[in-house]
């Protein structure tokens, strides 16, 4: 660092912050990034629904609500409750088996817009085949080790 | 060359590989034929089934998927006229109306075929070509390697999303997550959170998987419309004659897409849309009769699906030679390769070639497969069109959880996979793409490790990744594409304003 051509062509890392140095450029780059977006984009659209011409999304919008909400909160309880079921049979992936049951039937349940017979009869019938041969074939022939 | 082939031959040709790539070749014809389900998604969740196998079984069963899913997109392109596959989109253009005259079996014979045509070609290409570039990228140092990493990010970012912009930051986002973890050389733990499973840094298939397959099952539970109705094809079709002699008949068209599939593949995200496009375009514009394009002419067809499955080969070039992923799906592909212990890239070819020829082979076989399979189960193929996809979600879902779950049986992955299909789901919805975030992540550690190696090794200087050759060509090459997309965009701008202001 003698003289200023020579420091403004070479870095020096402190072995302290080396670390963080990589980090450091990619979030100096995603800021200016970011406020570019803001000026070139949200601006402009936030003055749009302000005018009224657009809605906001997810809040202004006419969207199928019970249905989004309730499959993340099945998705939760899903990863949750394997966990949970699986320690009361370790090592037998029948946490994964029996929970996998009731998760596609629950779920495939909240998507049929007519309960008919035969229609509910396919999805239990789904419900029950479809995890048995996945918790067969990677528990049993593959022997991956499941919840 | 000709010892790695024997290596190689010896290990496809074991009962359990070839069955292995015929189920996964299956598997993908059933997910690409699915509207919606894309090749990535299917070999997102064939993973989990290849953890068991030996490599080059794993690995077979993946391409099979690959090409599978690239082929059968033309099924309900030709029956539907809905694409299966974003890659399909073209054969609509002429695979319908020809359906529509009555001839829907003879439109999926020469797609069939023109398929076959195209994986084969461009399997023999990808033979010829990676070998001298794996060893060409032997001579890279860190520098070389840095700029290769900046490269690819920019390309895909200027391709992938609608905006180049939004395609950085989505690239960036990559770039962020991947600093997630142990730092590569000194040790220290970054952004961890005192969360012991993010101490290995974020794992590649939560990721994959919750980016590709569960912000399309959130997209699909958010958009969905109850009044929707499955439409049903009214072709009666048994079996699809595999047409060989009408489709040699029109050579030029299988070229036309051989060379497209073959140039556009290669290039860091750019995509099946893209070649299949270039292909329909090129083969219309040399025809003798233009004008029969779009009313049901085969060389559309067999041009567009030519190109489909030539770019998979072609996609395959930069992945195992340099370790880069040419699209969405080999991305995947790259991800299953390293949960085998195959790191893809120049040392491979010297370290273990007998596997890199194999894989060359089994990707050979799965398009003999993908064509044997599509001839003899159309009639299946064509019922799975009227399959609900509503009943498929909870299903598609369980498997994303066991491929994510299987690798190392951490449930904070899972979680983790939840939160990047969130993410998955709000970068596609504006249009910021997936692809991107994926190829940071891939990219991020070489590019943070190589630039850090090279500042080391050059004593703080660093000019020399501006005075390398190799490295200053490919940042003259990725620069020089960041400007021609920017002006690109500002033409259009221009263009759109001005028709608006005509228009009033």
């Amino acid at each position: 660092m003698e003289s200023g051509l020579t420091s403004l062509l070479s870095v020096s890392i402190d072995f302290e912050t080396s670390h963080l140095f990589f980090p450091r450029i990619i979030h100096w780059i995603m800021a200016v990034l970011f406020v570019i977006i803001l000026a070139t984009k949200t601006i402009p659209f936030l003055a749009a629904v302000k005018r009224g011409e657009r809605t906001l999304p997810i809040l202004g919008e006419s969207m199928d609500g019970f249905r989004f909400f309730g499959t993340l909160a099945l998705i939760v309880a899903y990863f949750y409750l394997m966990a949970v079921v699986g320690n009361l049979f370790p090592y037998t992936g029948y946490g994964f088996l029996f929970v996998s049951m009731v998760f596609v039937l629950l779920m495939s349940l909240m998507y049929m817009h007519e309960w008919t017979k035969k229609g509910v009869i396919i999805v239990v019938i789904n419900a029950i085949v479809a995890p048995s041969l996945v918790w067969f074939i990677l528990a049993k022939l593959f022997k991956i080790t499941l919840p | 060359m000709i010892s790695g082939y024997l290596d190689g031959l010896g290990m496809v040709l074991q009962l359990g590989t070839l069955l292995a790539i015929a189920g996964g070749t299956l598997l993908g014809i059933i997910m690409g034929s699915l509207p919606g389900l894309t090749s990535a998604m299917a070999i997102a969740l064939l993973l989990p089934v290849t953890f068991g196998m030996p490599p080059v079984a794993g690995v077979g069963m993946l391409l099979g998927a690959l090409c599978g899913a690239g082929a059968s997109g033309s099924i309900p392109a030709i029956l539907l006229n809905i694409p299966g596959t974003p890659s399909s989109v073209a054969t609509t253009f002429d695979g319908y109306p020809m359906a529509k005259k009555g001839e829907a079996g003879r439109a999926l014979g020469l797609a069939i075929v023109a398929s076959f045509f195209g994986g084969v070609a461009s399997m023999i290409i990808l033979s010829l070509l990676a070998p001298p570039i794996a060893e060409f990228a032997l001579r890279f140092g860190p520098a070389e390697y840095f700029s290769l990493s900046i490269f690819g990010l920019v390309i895909i970012a200027s391709v992938a999303g609608k905006s180049l912009l939004k395609g950085l930051i989505a690239g960036l986002i990559g770039f962020f997550a991947s600093t997630i973890g142990t730092d590569p050389i000194t040790g220290v733990g970054r952004f961890t959170f005192n969360e012991l499973s993010l101490l290995t840094g974020i794992n590649l298939l939560p990721a994959l998987i919750g980016l590709f397959a569960v912000s399309q099952v959130l997209k699909d539970t958010l958009e969905y419309d109850p009044h929707e109705r499955v439409k049903e094809s009214t072709h009666r079709i048994d079996i699809a004659r595999p047409r060989f002699l009408e489709t040699l008949r029109h050579w030029k068209a299988v070229v036309t897409g051989v060379l497209s599939g073959s140039v556009v593949g290669p290039v860091p995200g750019a995509g099946g849309s893209i070649a299949s496009l270039v292909a329909y375009d090129q083969t219309r514009r040399f025809s003798k009769s233009p004008d029969k394009f779009g009313t049901g002419y085969a060389p559309g067809i067999i041009s567009v699906e030519s190109a489909n499955n030539a770019l998979l080969g072609g996609a395959l070039i930069p992945t195992l030679a340099l370790g880069i992923p040419g699209e969405a799906a080999t991305a995947v592909l790259l991800g299953g390769l390293m949960i085998q212990g195959i790191t893809p890239g120049p040392l491979l070819f010297d370290d273990q070639g007998g596997m890199v020829y194999g894989i060359f082979l089994a990707y050979l076989v799965a398009n003999f497969f993908m064509l044997l399979i599509m001839c003899l189960g159309i009639k299946l193929f064509i019922r799975v069109l009227t399959v609900p996809r509503k009943q498929l979600l909870a299903t598609i879902l369980v498997f994303c959880f066991i491929g994510v779950y299987g690798v190392d049986g951490d449930v904070f992955n899972l979680y983790l996979m939840l939160g990047f299909g969130v993410l998955g789901y709000f970068l596609n919805r504006y249009d910021f793409g997936t692809a991107p975030v994926i190829l940071g992540l891939i990219l991020g550690p070489i590019a943070e490790s190589n630039l850090r190696r090279g500042l080391q090794s050059f004593q703080g200087d660093w000019t020399p990744f501006f005075t390398r050759p190799i490295s200053v060509t490919f940042l003259v090459i990725a620069i020089g594409l960041l400007a021609l997309t920017l002006w690109q965009n500002y033409r259009a701008g221009k263009q759109v304003s001005a028709s608006q202001g005509s228009g009033v």
